[in-house]
């Protein structure tokens, strides 16, 4: 299947898409999970050396994709593996990436209900969502990119307002002391934000689509520099306001710290909401994006049309949200999603890289 | 060709207005009059009001433990409509307090819908009012657990704690005044006065909570209506369970030890002339220092503080030269390290509850010895030798030259 040559996006584009599906779940809950697993303040240079590695994983991913233009890793899979094992893998990454999208609507949905629509059956939301979802998609990832390019500056500027806010609350001494404890509890906290971190993969896909493919590497570092100044800024703010003690026994520490300061004089006082509705913007961006994935994917492995492929998953994701039976093993998938994405997009790109590398040896 | 594309366009169209009709308005929407919005708690050792005895009397089933009595102050809405309207009905109270007695707190606000016909919500919660004798016996991970887990209910509401009935704090003589408000708007005051404390809310709470670290709650006592905030209640961090008070000289040494102080007065005798004397302080920093030596710890506290003469009651007149201003230094710093003294004493000997932050400071200079020491802490600390002096510089004396 040849992909469409107007379909197509810039440099610029590729990286506000990289950014937007970085920024999704993970952000509320990552100052929590990554003092569960260090134990000191430091958790938010646990952060910054995820993000390098994120980084690292993105450019491999990058670079691979670049030697093979205009195919998705779904294409170029077969070429390299044959068509039972690369096939095989092309699976999986689908597989990943739907579980992905059922993952961010069921935490969207218990964020929602207990904030913001208390009362509101799940299923109300979760339809809503994703019928508005499905319209963005069919239009291809053209209009997808150019509504991202429309989310994320509001994104940011919003919730670096919002967070800064919580600059009355801040306290130093909470992030102090630094590596009280030595290196060790730093590198502990540093799997756990591999969640907050899934996302970088889409560039596998993205760079078949890309004006210029051989700047994909500039656009995955660019996109997830983003993010992970984000994530500092939010890791930060979080443990210095609430201290680590404070956050380990809160479900969404995020929320909890906007929630813990009123600005009376303002328009708002209270700032909560304004963080919500820019947050499930967010989750809609990627859970848009991981859902097109696999259904790109799906039509690439099987050869189907695209748009029946859009509309085939949409009961397979809504079951999807609707196993986890309560918020634990909602949490205990997301930490689930979070190793396959360790080995998955970091191990396997790596191979096919080397693979490429080999193949390309050979035939000079 | 043409009438059926109409037709489509009208089906369309018509299709969008029907859709509108559903798209106006929300799902589980609350209209705000129809609720109770609660400001104030106030959680009391169990003890039924009157009223709350004639309804268990009549009420066919009522067998809940008495545990505990809840005091829910909820703004009453009409009220307020016609204090907007008429400068004040002074008929009507602008609030309405509400009891229950039982076991579970979310049970007994969740009771008062039976009482009640608008339901009680809790996204304006400002203040907690906990009986001391009640914080005594249950723990603050049990009486606060409710406070914490809710949804509505914001982690910045503040925690107070009353020597007397705590509901008691949540009345008002006059029909304009809301206490829970009156509570929060007293709070604002610490740059007036030091014998406030800075306001201990459920966030950081949760954060003494889980490190199990001692803390200091405000003290409130009420009397016919008026209350008065006076001392501070201390909470022990192993059992997170009342231990004692602090009057207010003790408060005030503890506030100045950990350089909390915004401003307020500190009087004393000018040792020179045998009069009142005031300083009003402006500044106020201490640094607390660790040295170690061995597993033997020492901390010396270092207080600095900038601030004005602004009464003197001496009577021979004469310039204030610097001799003067020298000998008003050393009264008033005499008086701080008597009030740290006295502060430190209670908090260090008797109650042995680190509420100053030591334990901040050892955990950020030594964190390898912290790990050691941090589940005995407060046993530790009140081993401890601490030295601490004072640092006082008048920078003014108002807009009188000389005595």
């Amino acid at each position: 299947m040849i992909n469409n040559n107007t379909d197509q996006i810039t440099t610029a584009q590729a990286a506000v898409i990289v950014s937007n599906f970085l920024l999704g779940t993970g952000v509320l809950t990552l100052p929590r999970v990554a003092a569960e697993a260090a134990g000191t303040p430091d958790v938010w240079l646990s952060v910054l050396i995820g993000g390098m590695i994120a980084i690292a994983a993105g450019i491999i991913m990058a670079v691979l994709s670049k030697s093979h233009p205009g195919l998705t890793v779904f294409q170029y899979n077969k070429s390299l593996l044959g068509k039972w094992i690369g096939g095989l893998i092309s699976a999986a990454f689908i597989i990943y990436f739907f579980m992905l999208a059922g993952y961010q609507v069921r935490a969207l949905t218990e964020v929602t209900s207990l904030f913001l629509l208390e009362g509101t059956p799940s299923w109300a939301i979760i339809i809503a969502f994703m019928w508005v979802s499905l319209y963005l998609m069919t239009g291809g990832l053209n209009p997808i990119a150019r509504l991202f390019e429309i989310i994320l500056p509001l994104t940011i500027v919003i919730y670096l307002f919002v967070m800064f806010m919580g600059f009355s609350i801040f306290e130093l001494d909470n992030l102090r002391p630094v590596l009280g404890q030595g290196f060790m509890p730093v590198l502990a906290g540093v799997k756990p934000t591999a969640l907050s971190f899934i996302g970088v993969e889409i560039i596998l896909i993205l760079t078949a689509f890309m004006k210029q493919p051989a700047k994909s590497v500039k656009a995955v570092v660019y996109g997830t520099a983003i993010t992970v100044i984000l994530y500092l800024i939010t890791v930060i703010m979080v443990i210095g306001a609430l201290s680590v003690d404070g956050v380990l026994t809160r479900t969404w520490p995020t929320l909890d710290l906007v929630r813990s300061f009123e600005l009376p004089g303002l328009i708002f006082e209270r700032f909560e909401s304004l963080l919500l509705v820019i947050w499930i913007m967010q989750i809609y961006s990627s859970y848009t994006i991981s859902y097109y994935a696999a259904s790109l994917g799906l039509s690439q492995l099987l050869n189907i049309n695209l748009t029946s492929c859009l509309f085939a998953l949409l009961p397979v994701v809504y079951i999807i949200s609707n196993i986890p039976k309560n918020l634990d093993v909602l949490f205990a998938f997301g930490d689930l999603l979070g190793n396959t994405a360790i080995y998955l997009v970091g191990c396997i790109p790596f191979a096919l890289l080397l693979l490429t590398k080999w193949k390309k040896g050979s035939r000079g | 060709m043409k009438i059926t594309f109409n037709r489509t366009k009208y089906l369309l169209i018509g299709l969008c207005t029907c859709s509108l009709l559903i798209q106006t308005g929300c799902w589980s929407k609350d209209e705000i009059e129809e609720l109770s919005i609660y400001v104030g708690v106030a959680l009391d050792q169990a003890k039924e009001t009157k009223l709350e005895a004639k309804l268990g009397k009549l009420a066919v089933n009522a067998n809940d433990r008495k545990l505990l009595s809840v005091t829910l102050q909820i703004v009453n809405k009409q009220s307020e409509e016609k204090g907007g309207n008429s400068a004040g009905d002074p008929a009507t109270k602008a609030y309405l307090n509400v009891s229950e007695t039982g076991d579970s707190i979310i049970d007994m606000i969740r009771q008062l819908s039976t009482r009640m016909e608008r339901p009680a919500i809790g996204h304006h919660l400002k203040v907690i009012v906990i009986n001391e004798q009640l914080a005594r016996h249950k723990s603050m991970y049990q009486l606060l657990d409710f406070f914490l887990r809710d949804n509505d209910i914001r982690p910045n509401c503040v925690v107070m704690m009353s020597s007397g009935l705590a509901k008691h704090t949540l009345e008002a003589k006059g029909n304009s005044i809301v206490p829970a408000f009156r509570l929060m708007g007293m709070l604002e005051n610490r740059y007036r006065t030091l014998k406030i404390m800075p306001r201990m809310t459920l966030y950081k709470l949760e954060k003494h909570m889980h490190a199990e670290s001692s803390y200091m709650l405000q003290n409130v006592v009420a009397a016919e209506g008026e209350v008065k905030l006076s001392g501070a209640a201390v909470i022990k961090g192993k059992t997170q369970k009342f231990r004692g008070l602090l009057n207010e000289e003790e408060l005030l040494g503890v506030i100045l030890l950990s350089g909390e102080a915004e401003g307020g007065i500190i009087k004393c005798v000018n040792e020179k002339t045998n009069e009142m004397i005031a300083y009003e302080l402006k500044a106020m920093n201490s640094e607390i220092y660790t040295s170690v030596d061995g597993d033997n710890v020492s901390f010396d506290v270092k207080m600095k503080s900038e601030g004005r003469i602004i009464e003197d009651w001496s009577e021979n007149s004469g310039p204030i030269d610097d001799a003067y201003r020298a000998g008003v230094e050393q009264s008033v710093e005499r008086e701080i390290m008597r009030l740290a003294k006295q502060g430190l004493d209670k908090i260090q000997k008797e109650y042995k509850a680190d509420v100053v932050g030591f334990g901040t400071r050892l955990s950020i200079e030594q964190p390898k010895l912290w790990q050691k020491v941090k589940k005995n802490w407060d046993q530790a600390f009140s081993r401890i030798p601490i030295t601490y002096s004072v640092e006082l510089t008048i920078t003014e004396t108002g807009t009188e030259k000389s005595q």
